[in-house]
């Protein structure tokens, strides 16, 4: 059973829709990523299932609930660049999230000891938050996201202002989240999501162009790409390529081609035999296609 | 509860940047400023020197009400300004920093919100207007005459219906405009029109809570209540509640970007 349900979310602005007819299902348990150019509708979209901001049309249903239409206490939010009050403390800002969520005083002291812990805060705990550094914050951003335990967490680009030691320890702590909850995580860092999550959600242009699962949207490819260099370039090495059976388009940018075929076996056979049988210099064999970065570039200039 | 726990921030970020300090005594220097000055002034003024041998002095003392009316007459205009100064960016401040998309992630309801913020600036301005009064009271007993402390207080009570539309204006156009700088500015023309438009129209406005301290002064030199005051302060504190609930819808229908 899903966790929530998405129907034809639609987001207006000055009639321009930021938020095309997106429908989507979360699972419990899975890490989904977010994928898009800037641009693409991706805050928005996370902005109006976190519930402080109405759709235009369209249902976010949650199984939880089908009745109460705030559903913001079961989903942690952090924003792209979280900001806090700079005079208090980071243990004083969670106890005041907590609160707000509903936790009682006893509850929210043990919840915000464990979540300080859980992000390596417990000893910056107690200084204010207008000392911490840029890290720390996204920290205490995600601690606060979950202080109330919630069903959902919601992360808009929550490694791309960070340096690799900060990105890897986010990272990290996603994949400890996943254990407890479902997150969905925006971003447009193809790597990070192909990191940690198992399912992709791919948006451009307010639209939602492709999901699921990244295996299976990887085995959707119809065709393969493989890219060739070589020392010296060979005479008519277009049209010899051309005349391979599967080879189906080249493309040329500073002496590497890009040759996208249907059948990869075949076609890698025949570029062998071609290498043997004229004395190609080859000095570059790849197979590019077929990464997220492939599928998100098709999709995204369809 | 959800509506305290917001108070108590406020009240603890308040005290933490020593609003909480130093309104209350900038509201006791400018209430007892004018009765003392006028008091002492005869004397300044010989000790000043300049003035021609035989000079005779004579400045007529002003009684008790009139006295206290100077001091209500500064809250009038520099009690207005600090009041919005200290409350013109605590909402659109939030917004703007993007604390509050924070805050509204969790299942905050605006109207706690709202109320809880207005709530703390009232306090800081009871508190603070009270003490102004009882410290131009104490002078004024001491300088001028006896003036009953139930007076004082009545008309501290009508006066502070006054400044809590001023609040609850300045907390409205918190929820409309971004910028803090642009809400004081807008806050304190609002009072300066609504003022002037009383005075030119004071015989159909008669009911406006702009009034309030012209009441206030007939009530302290006669000790009567007229059911004007009664009026201008009832129809203070319903615009007062209509503008905290526009803040709320508007708030609820803004769009964060």
């Amino acid at each position: 059973m899903e966790l929530v349900s998405v129907k034809d979310l639609t987001k207006t602005y000055s009639k321009h829709n930021v938020v095309d007819h997106v429908g989507f299902d979360l699972h419990p348990g899975k890490c989904v990523a977010l994928l898009g150019p800037n641009g693409a509708g991706k805050t928005t979209t996370l902005r109006m299932l976190a519930g402080f901001i109405q759709p235009t049309s369209g249902t976010i249903l949650f199984n939880e609930d089908t009745l109460s239409k705030d559903f913001r206490k079961y989903v942690g939010y952090l924003p792209q660049h979280p900001s806090f009050y700079p005079w208090m403390s980071g243990e004083e800002f969670l106890h005041y999230a907590g609160q707000l969520a509903g936790l009682t005083k006893h509850e929210v002291s043990d919840r915000s000891e464990k979540l300080l812990q859980l992000v390596h805060l417990t000893d910056a705990g107690k200084k204010r938050i207008g000392k911490y550094s840029g890290g720390m914050k996204q920290r205490l951003g995600i601690a606060q996201a979950l202080i109330h335990q919630p069903k959902l967490i919601m992360l808009d680009e929550p490694v791309s202002s960070l340096d690799p030691i900060g990105r890897r320890e986010v990272l990290n702590l996603i994949r400890e989240l996943k254990k407890d909850a479902t997150v969905l995580f925006s971003t447009h860092i193809l790597n990070d999501a192909e990191e940690v999550s198992e399912e992709i959600l791919l948006m451009n242009d307010g639209k939602l162009i492709e999901q699921g699962p990244i295996s299976e949207i990887r085995g959707m490819q119809q065709t393969v790409t493989i890219r060739l260099s070589f020392e010296k370039e060979p005479k008519f090495i277009h049209e010899k390529l051309k005349e391979i059976d599967s080879v189906y388009q080249v493309t040329e940018e500073n002496g590497v081609f890009d040759v996208t075929v249907h059948d990869l076996n075949a076609a890698r056979k025949a570029i062998f035999e071609r290498v043997q049988e004229e004395g190609w210099e080859l000095s570059l064999f790849e197979i590019t296609s077929g990464t997220l970065e492939d599928i998100f570039m098709k999709a995204v200039n369809k | 509860m959800q509506w305290t726990v917001i108070l108590k921030k406020e009240l603890t970020e308040n005290w933490r940047n020593f609003k909480w300090i130093w309104v209350p005594i900038v509201f006791i220097l400018i209430s007892i400023m004018d009765p003392i000055s006028t008091y002492y002034m005869p004397i300044i003024i010989e000790s000043a020197g300049g003035l021609p041998e035989g000079t005779i002095i004579d400045i007529p003392m002003p009684n008790p009400s009139e006295a206290m009316m100077m001091s209500f007459s500064q809250l009038n205009i520099i009690g207005v300004l600090i009041l919005t100064v200290i409350s013109m960016g605590t909402i659109s401040g939030e917004i703007k920093s993007g604390v509050y998309e924070l805050v509204l992630a969790k299942p905050v309801k605006y109207t706690n919100y709202v109320t809880a913020k207005f709530f703390s600036y009232w306090l800081l301005m009871i508190v603070s207007l009270f003490l102004g009064l009882l410290a131009s009271w104490y002078y004024i007993n001491l300088l001028f005459g006896d003036l009953a402390f139930s007076q004082l207080i009545v008309a501290a009570l009508f006066y502070a219906c006054w400044l809590t539309l001023l609040i609850a204006i300045v907390i409205l156009y918190n929820t409309w405009f971004k910028s803090p700088g642009l809400i004081a500015f807008l806050s304190i023309i609002t009072v300066i029109i609504l003022s002037v438009m009383t005075n030119i129209f004071s015989h159909v406005l008669g009911w406006s809570p702009a009034k309030i301290t012209e009441y206030i002064a007939i009530y302290l030199h006669t000790g009567d209540l007229d059911t004007e005051i009664w009026f201008s302060s009832l129809i203070a504190l319903l615009v007062s509640l209509s503008c905290l609930l526009f803040a709320i819808v508007s708030l609820r229908n803004k769009a964060i970007d």
